[in-house]
This record gives C-alpha cells, sequence and structure tokens, in this order.
C-alpha cells in the first residue's frame, strides 16, 4: 500500500512535537476567601450565598479576560503564548483551564500575564473566537473590551433585585483598566493554579455606596487594581 | 464633458479549489488620503457585499423585525433619516442624536458624533444594541440567522463556513458599508478639470475656502476631528458631545465635524437636527456662535459673510451633491436576495 508523503510528513511532525513540547493547564480557580474553595465548574449561580461578615453576597457572574501569558525564569522571558487572548468564565468549566503548550526543557518560576486586552486589539477591527462580540465582553455603546465583568447581589444594595454588576474595562489612559498580573510558580504537579480570591475585592467595596460601575473611568480603574490582588497562586488555608 | 468612470472596485478572478472567487480591490479616487480602513483584515469579495447588503436593509438585526439599518439610513439622502432631527426607532422611540450619512467610511477614524465607537467593523453594535433603536443583543442575531432559511447558505458563500459567527456577521456589514463611496459630485468633476464651477460656484468655493475649509477639510469634507462650532445647548439634552466619551472637561460640546458631501439631501443638519436649511446653518456661523471655553479656534474670530456671500457658498455646497452615489442601483435593497 503507498501511503502518501504528505501523510508521512504529518506524522512525523505530530510524533516530533509530541516529543518536544508538554501541555501545563493553566488552571483559574474562583473562590471566595483561603476557606472557601470553589470547586472547579461550580456554575456560580448554583452555589451557595458568601457570608461577607456583615452581608451576605452572591455571584451569578464572573468572566474576565487573560492575554499574553507568558512564563518567567527570574527576569528573563522563557516562554510566550502566541495570539494569547482568553475568556475565562466561571460558569463554563472549560473555559476555566488554558492548556499551554509549552517546549520540554524549559524551566521557569514565575508565570505572568495580563488581565483584560490591550490597547492596540481594542482599537482593531472586529475577531473571532474568544474575542468576538458575541461574548458579550464588547461594549456596544463605545469600542471597546469588557476586560472583567461580575454581576451579583447583595442586601446591602440599593438597588432592583439588590443586584450589583460591575462591568470593568476601558483602555485610555488616564483610566487604562489593563492589570499585568505576575506570580510565583508553586510547582504543583497537576499545572499552574491560580486562585481568584473574590473576597480580596468585595471586601474593599462599600456595596451599598459603589454598586454599579459600567462605564471606563476613575472607579473602573480603581475596581481593576482590585481585581488584580484578587489572584494568587498561593492558597494558604488559615 | 468627457465621460470617465471611476471603477471603484476592480475584479479579478482567482480559482480556488471549489468555486471561483472573486477578489474586490477598493480602489481610492486620485488625489484622496489613504483609507484609514486595513482592507488585509477584511479583503473585500462580491458575496460578502451581497451579504453584508442583505444584513443592512433586512430587519432581522432589531429585536421585533421592525427595523433595519436602512431604516433610519436611506440611500437616497445619502444614508441619513431626512427630514427627521431624530429617528424613530424601536418602538417608535426618539433618540437623542440626529442620523449621520454615511459614505466615505473607509477614510473616518472614528464613528459617531462623539467618536464612541473606533473602528468601522464595531459601528453596527451600537444601534443594534440600543433600547431605543434595535435593542437586540449580536448574539441573539447570530442565533436567529443561523436559524434563517436565507443566511447560512449567503454565510458560506461568503465566508466557506455555515456556522454563523459575530466576527462574520459584522465584517459583511463593514463590507457594504465600504462600498459607499461618494467621490463623482459636481466638485470632483471640476476638479478632474471635466466640468468648470458657475461663477457664483467659484465665488462660494473662494469663501468656503477662506470660511469653513480648515474643519470641513478636502476632499472629504471633514478634518475627522471634534470641535465646538458654538452651538448653543439644548436644555432638553444636555448632550456634553465627546466628553461623554474621554470624559475630559476639554472635549466639552466637541461633537465630530461632519463631512458635507451630498448636503444638499441630507438635512436636518447638527448632531441634534436643528437646522432644517443651509442658510440657518450659515446664519449660526455668522451671527449664532455661543462662545464657551471649548469654542473651536478657527471660530474664535467672528465669520462675517454678506447675504449674498453665504448663497454663492451654498451654490458651492450643492456641487457637493453626487447623483451617481444618491441612484446608485449597487446600494439600493437587494430584492434578488432578501424577496
Amino acid at each position: 500500500m503507498r501511503i502518501p508523503i504528505f501523510l508521512l510528513l504529518l506524522a512525523s511532525t505530530t510524533l516530533m512535537s509530541a516529543q518536544t513540547t508538554r501541555i501545563i493547564p493553566l488552571r483559574f480557580i474562583p473562590t471566595y476567601d483561603r476557606n472557601h474553595t470553589l470547586t472547579q465548574g461550580i456554575h456560580l449561580q448554583d452555589s451557595s450565598f458568601y457570608s461577607n461578615d456583615k452581608d451576605s453576597i452572591e455571584i451569578r457572574t464572573l468572566k474576565f479576560y487573560i492575554s499574553g501569558i507568558q512564563l518567567n525564569m527570574d527576569s528573563d522571558v522563557v516562554w510566550k503564548e502566541t495570539n494569547s487572548y482568553h475568556l475565562i468564565d466561571a460558569s463554563n468549566e472549560q473555559s476555566l483551564s488554558v492548556p499551554l503548550t509549552i517546549p520540554i526543557g524549559i524551566d521557569f518560576k514565575r508565570i505572568i500575564f495580563n488581565l483584560g486586552i490591550d490597547s492596540a486589539t481594542n482599537v482593531m477591527g472586529v475577531q473571532g473566537g474568544d474575542l468576538d462580540p458575541m461574548r458579550g465582553m464588547y461594549w456596544t455603546w463605545q469600542s471597546g473590551y469588557i476586560n472583567f465583568k461580575m454581576e451579583g447581589n447583595s442586601p446591602l444594595c440599593k438597588t432592583r433585585h439588590h443586584a450589583f454588576e460591575f462591568h470593568i474595562g476601558g483602555y485610555h489612559c488616564p483610566y487604562n483598566t489593563f492589570q499585568c498580573v505576575s506570580l510565583p510558580d508553586h510547582k504543583a504537579k497537576e499545572g499552574i493554579n491560580i486562585y481568584i480570591l473574590l473576597k480580596e475585592l468585595l471586601s474593599t467595596i462599600d456595596l451599598a455606596r459603589t454598586n454599579q460601575i459600567m462605564t471606563p473611568g476613575k472607579e473602573a480603574l480603581w475596581i481593576s487594581k482590585e481585581v488584580k490582588k484578587c489572584f494568587t497562586t498561593f492558597l494558604d488555608v488559615r | 464633458m468627457k465621460k470617465l468612470i471611476v471603477l471603484l472596485l476592480l475584479t479579478s478572478l482567482a480559482f480556488s479549489a471549489y468555486k471561483v472567487t472573486d477578489i474586490l480591490r477598493f480602489i481610492v479616487p486620485t488625489g484622496w488620503p489613504t483609507p484609514a480602513y486595513d482592507f488585509t483584515q477584511n479583503p473585500l469579495s462580491t458575496d460578502k457585499i451581497a451579504l453584508g447588503s442583505a444584513l443592512f436593509y433586512d430587519a432581522i438585526l432589531s429585536r421585533d423585525s421592525t427595523i433595519s439599518c436602512a431604516t433610519c439610513h436611506s440611500p437616497y439622502s445619502a444614508f441619513t433619516h431626512i427630514d427627521h432631527p431624530f429617528s424613530h426607532g424601536i418602538d417608535n422611540k426618539i433618540g437623542t442624536r440626529n442620523a449621520p450619512a454615511l459614505m466615505n467610511l473607509a477614510w473616518s477614524t472614528s464613528f459617531m458624533w462623539d467618536g464612541a465607537i473606533k473602528h468601522l467593523d464595531m459601528q453596527a453594535l451600537a444601534p443594534m444594541s440600543n433600547p431605543d433603536e434595535m435593542d437586540e443583543s449580536i448574539k441573539q442575531v447570530v442565533s436567529k440567522l443561523q436559524h434563517n432559511k436565507r443566511y447560512p447558505i449567503l454565510f458560506f458563500k461568503a465566508f466557506s463556513d455555515s456556522t454563523i459567527t459575530g466576527e462574520h456577521t459584522l465584517k459583511a456589514i463593514s463590507q457594504f458599508m465600504l462600498t459607499l463611496v461618494s467621490c463623482n459630485a459636481k466638485y470632483d468633476s471640476v476638479l478632474r478639470k471635466e466640468a468648470s464651477f458657475t461663477e457664483q460656484e467659484t465665488n462660494g468655493y473662494r469663501l468656503f475656502r477662506a470660511n469653513c475649509a480648515s474643519c470641513h477639510k478636502e476632499p472629504l469634507f471633514t478634518n475627522n476631528q471634534f470641535e465646538n462650532n458654538g452651538l448653543s445647548v439644548d436644555t432638553s439634552l444636555h448632550d456634553m458631545g465627546r466628553m461623554r466619551i474621554t470624559q475630559d472637561s476639554a472635549n466639552y460640546l466637541q461633537f465630530k465635524v461632519p463631512s458635507l458631501r451630498n448636503i444638499q439631501f441630507s438635512y436636518p443638519y447638527m448632531h441634534d437636527g436643528r437646522f432644517t436649511r443651509l442658510q440657518q446653518v450659515l446664519n449660526h456661523y455668522t451671527n449664532g456662535i455661543t462662545r464657551s471655553k471649548t469654542l473651536s479656534k478657527p471660530l474664535q474670530e467672528p465669520i462675517v459673510l454678506s447675504s449674498n456671500e453665504k448663497v454663492d457658498i451654498i451654490a458651492f455646497l450643492y456641487t457637493l451633491t453626487d447623483k451617481t452615489f444618491l441612484n446608485n442601483e449597487r446600494f439600493a435593497y437587494p430584492k434578488n436576495i432578501l424577496q
């Protein structure tokens, strides 16, 4: 039987790549605080209410963009993902794990990524995949991606259904909400686990006063900085 | 007069494995600047333009299938809503700004009166989602198109993929809008030395250049900038203009400088459609300027024009009417697709 040459080539390149790269899952694990880890893929709307000392908070939506993933050895970049844009959606288990295809032999100590979408991509033409506006993370009344979206309810909010809504974005200085996150890697066997401690964010917001941020500006910038602090690779249960 | 046909789109044929694909090249009229739109990211094709035209004229884009893009952007008025200061959208709701004319969009660096939208591809999202206009999400539009008898085939023809996405929907709408080029007014013929201005038009052109052209820059008749042109604030609207987007008080009451091409048929004028006649517009510039901190620099010094001079300027502005654009069959309702 004759085997077409291109099939042989394809097979050999597949084998070669299988030998030279490995897949490290980069997992995003939304949690409330260090004691309340949500199991992966749990639908936030099905989950219990989270007591925030004086409040009980329900989170219905948690979606955010991760871009420009890279691995560093000290200050040197050892690996960079190309075309690196990922929509992480807490209600979509698949989206919580980003497989990184990394050449074997590459060692790293830090994982670095951006929270949000860079300004150049914000003003580019329409994109597909995770950047497709039909994902609901692109503003319609003005150009720009929503970098981070969190919606839920809290009795503290004197709004309809006690709802709070944070649509955080904006790529213009001085209110550029694009944030860089740099975290140490802990050499976990199963990959890189990134916890998102939402309490860090929710405890800084006075929900009675601030419960709707839907436009770029000072408040959005402040929230984006607080969101950045929620990310950690180190889960130290106290 | 030598008859000149500007070939906007040159068709060449390229053979792919399954079908003959038209690849179209966007032709920039002589003397015009390089378009702002990056065609390499969305190369024009006959099938994509045809799909875009169908989407532009199809009310399926609105929540209850009553409003299409063409409802407020009609071809016979350079794709604006003639005689309507504000357009009426879904459930007869009224907007707050005048529907702009759609032409020469490939050269636009921003969209909407306040420049809220930075790229043509994203522009259609705004009217689609606005609760007073079409009140529909792109996600829902994509789902409706997917379940429609007509569209999966049209998308397959255009993008070789019958699975409809937001990206392909918006790219197709852009393609149709990009073909809306108006470059065949009498003014253009005069520049090409195929026609000549009357004495009155010549004088109007001279006055226009002296008083208006710094913002309404030739050949597009806009500088794509934002200016406060001294309109008094309509207290029923309190529209702060570009400041809404930048949150910078330096942009208070600034609005995008509109092109003046086809102005004869795109009334009423200004962001709130407050003027119905060009005479009123010119009277505003000579006698009606409201001074404020952000008033456009070229308007700081009063513009002085006699009534005869105003008439001459209007005569010149009429030479910006492009009949081949206003009555172009290619831009009309695509009967062959939608019926």
